[in-house]
């Protein structure tokens, strides 16, 4: 035991199985000092809302590295394909059903508590009802898919008829009014 | 920080979510990020010193957690399998010797109190944290967990499968050190 150690009782204080006037007097000003420690502990929240998008990305591109391996094994035209899937968020790629030219890009969001989420954007003449999204499961997780022709495309999600919501996995930009759209280049 | 608490009754079971990821619906595995990001962020903030580091544990660790699904026993457990990868990445990085004493969690400090307050409260935890992080990892993992995030120690002693006597000497050594280093800095 060195000058520093706490009492034994001390540190049953620490514990909480003691309180302040459980110590015998000669024992509380280095009770006191015990609490002052532990009043200074932050337990503050701390909040990462970028992970989401952050891992499901990280997981989007180890599956296209893997496509890409397996496309180079196979077949050229097959590498040539896994070379368009777009990034998560709008994870697509081009299948057999799209009309010609056409990319088939899904959105995904995750909006707990939400009763309705649709898609908005240049492909829809800013439509905030006319492409919903469906609940996947009984979920958090909504999902659209779509088939649009290659180029720029902005877009936001309407959850609830009313909530303005960028995509939060996609690169954004001000769209002059105070509000930010998200952008897909196909 | 509760562990194995599941959806906490809404919306799908983690179990349910797991297997759907397991059954090729990878999407669904957003949810499981949203649900539990921020719940293990504040434990690896304070277990490596910054929210940056924390940031980037968390993410590393949802996705191996992902990689290794398929070796999640038991899918309703999930969140207590993940924080066990969570805790190792965490250990890990502290081998590597970096662990961060960006000390951000001296901003955290409750609005509206009086400035000077705000001042004192924030080089205290300052102080804390600094000293926290002179300590063991296994020192500091018990104190985090049992004064930050609340958990008794029979809470500890479960989720990391040691006993709390073993708990309780790690955690009396580490107030000594406390105690030592906050003397030092002061």
């Amino acid at each position: 035991m060195t000058t520093h150690d706490f009492h034994p009782q001390v540190k049953q204080l620490l514990d909480g199985e003691l309180t302040l006037t459980d110590l015998p007097p000669e024992l509380r000003a280095e009770g006191e000092e015990a609490l002052r420690l532990l009043a200074a502990v932050d337990r503050e929240p701390v909040s990462l809302p970028a992970v989401t998008w952050r891992v499901m990305a990280a997981l989007e591109r180890k599956r296209q590295r893997r496509w890409t391996r397996a496309a180079w094994l196979l077949a050229p035209a097959l590498a040539a394909a896994a070379a368009l899937v777009v990034l998560l968020g709008r994870p697509s790629r081009p299948t057999a059903s799209a009309p010609t030219g056409m990319v088939t890009v899904r959105f995904v969001l995750v909006a707990p508590g939400a009763h309705q989420v649709c898609v908005a954007g240049t492909f829809n003449r800013w439509d905030p009802a006319a492409t919903p999204l469906v609940r996947s499961g009984s979920g958090d997780l909504w999902v659209a898919t779509l088939s649009l022709p290659p180029g720029q495309h902005q877009y936001a999600f309407v959850v609830d008829g009313a909530r303005w919501v960028p995509d939060p996995t996609a690169p954004a930009i001000d769209d002059g009014f105070g509000r930010r759209n998200s952008v897909l280049t196909l | 920080m509760h562990a194995e608490t599941g959806a906490g009754g809404a919306g799908p079971s983690d179990g349910e979510i797991v297997r759907a990821v397991l059954a090729g619906d990878r999407e669904r595995y957003a949810v499981l990020v949203e649900r539990y990001r921020d719940r293990y962020a504040r434990y690896a903030a304070r277990m490596l010193g910054s929210t940056d580091a924390a940031e980037d544990a968390v993410q590393d660790a949802f996705v191996r957690a992902y990689d290794q699904l398929a070796q999640c026993q038991d899918p309703n457990k999930f969140v207590g399998w993940f924080f066990l990868i969570l805790r190792n990445r965490c250990f890990a990085e502290q081998r590597k010797g970096r662990s961060h004493v960006s000390l951000d969690a001296a901003g955290a400090v409750p609005t509206g109190e009086r400035s000077d307050v705000a001042t004192e409260t924030a080089e205290r935890r300052r102080a804390l944290q600094r000293a926290l992080m002179g300590l063991t990892g296994e020192q500091r993992e018990v104190f985090v967990l049992k004064h930050v995030e609340g958990l008794s120690y029979m809470e500890i002693a479960e989720r990391l499968n040691t006993s709390v006597a073993s708990l309780k000497m790690r955690m009396h050594r580490a107030y000594d050190k406390l105690r030592e280093q906050l003397r030092e800095h002061a």
